[in-house]
């Protein structure tokens, strides 16, 4: 069976949206970001305890489940770290800058 | 990121499952009673799954449509299926559910077979285990660029 392309007419981006960002709104929209990607490693925190709880009250949980769980969880952290030692490092960088 | 990761815990769990049908095929190797139809017990017929690619079927067709190819999916058992093949017949007067000659219905289970489909289970499952291992040294060592 073919799949015919569906012609888009989609009208172009207009340039209006390439406003000058200000300093303020790219701060915050780095914490945003920098916010989502912690919440997201903090849900898989989460979800491992959540596993390891649900084990340990016996209920229906397959073991690798869990530990496969306890280990994105423990890669996710240690992701996270490496990013947070990054940006002290660059932090700490900057302040010993010569005035 | 993880996309390996799910997919190997996608290979255990259906080796589980393989794992628990085998258990049962084991333990009933004599169940002569494991259904009761048109008022007559049935012996236990041996099961099997029967695994299938996992993924968004939809999404792989349309990009195979659009010549991008597939993304990697996991596994499942699409179902659980019984052996046609005919049940044993052993002479055994004595047994309540031999028939009018002395003969019962034994379920069609081979210990062999089974011994054979455990071994595999079991290995496959210890070889999802090591992509998982090697899959997650990866991921650390990712972690070391730069240190």
């Amino acid at each position: 069976m073919a799949i015919n392309p569906i012609s888009l007419n989609v009208g172009r981006v207009t340039e209006a949206n390439h406003t000058a960002v200000t300093p303020d709104k790219a701060q915050k929209t780095f914490a945003n970001f920098l916010k989502d990607a912690i919440n997201q490693v903090n849900d898989m925190q989460i979800q491992s305890d959540h596993l390891t709880q649900k084990m340990a009250l016996g209920e229906n949980v397959e073991l690798h489940d869990v530990m496969i769980a306890s280990q994105k969880a423990s890669i996710a952290l240690q992701a996270t770290m490496e990013v947070r030692n990054k940006v002290v490092e660059a932090y700490q960088e900057i302040m010993r800058m010569q005035v | 990121m993880f996309s390996s990761l799910n997919i190997t815990s996608s290979a255990l769990t259906a080796q589980r499952l393989r794992m628990d049908v085998i258990s049962s095929n084991v333990a009933n190797v004599d169940s002569t009673r494991a259904k009761y139809v048109n008022g007559n017990w049935v012996p236990y017929r041996r099961k099997m799954v029967v695994l299938e690619t996992k993924g968004d079927q939809f999404s792989n067709l349309l990009n195979k449509a659009m010549n991008k190819g597939t993304v990697p999916s996991g596994v499942k058992v699409s179902r659980i299926v019984e052996d046609e093949t005919p049940y044993k017949l052993v002479y055994n007067p004595d047994h309540p559910d031999a028939n009018e000659d002395g003969y019962v219905q034994m379920p069609n289970v081979d210990p062999l077979k089974e011994m054979v489909d455990l071994i595999n289970a079991t290995r496959s499952y210890e070889a999802n285990v090591t992509v998982f291992n090697a899959s997650k040294s990866m991921l650390v060592k990712a972690l070391d660029i730069g240190k």
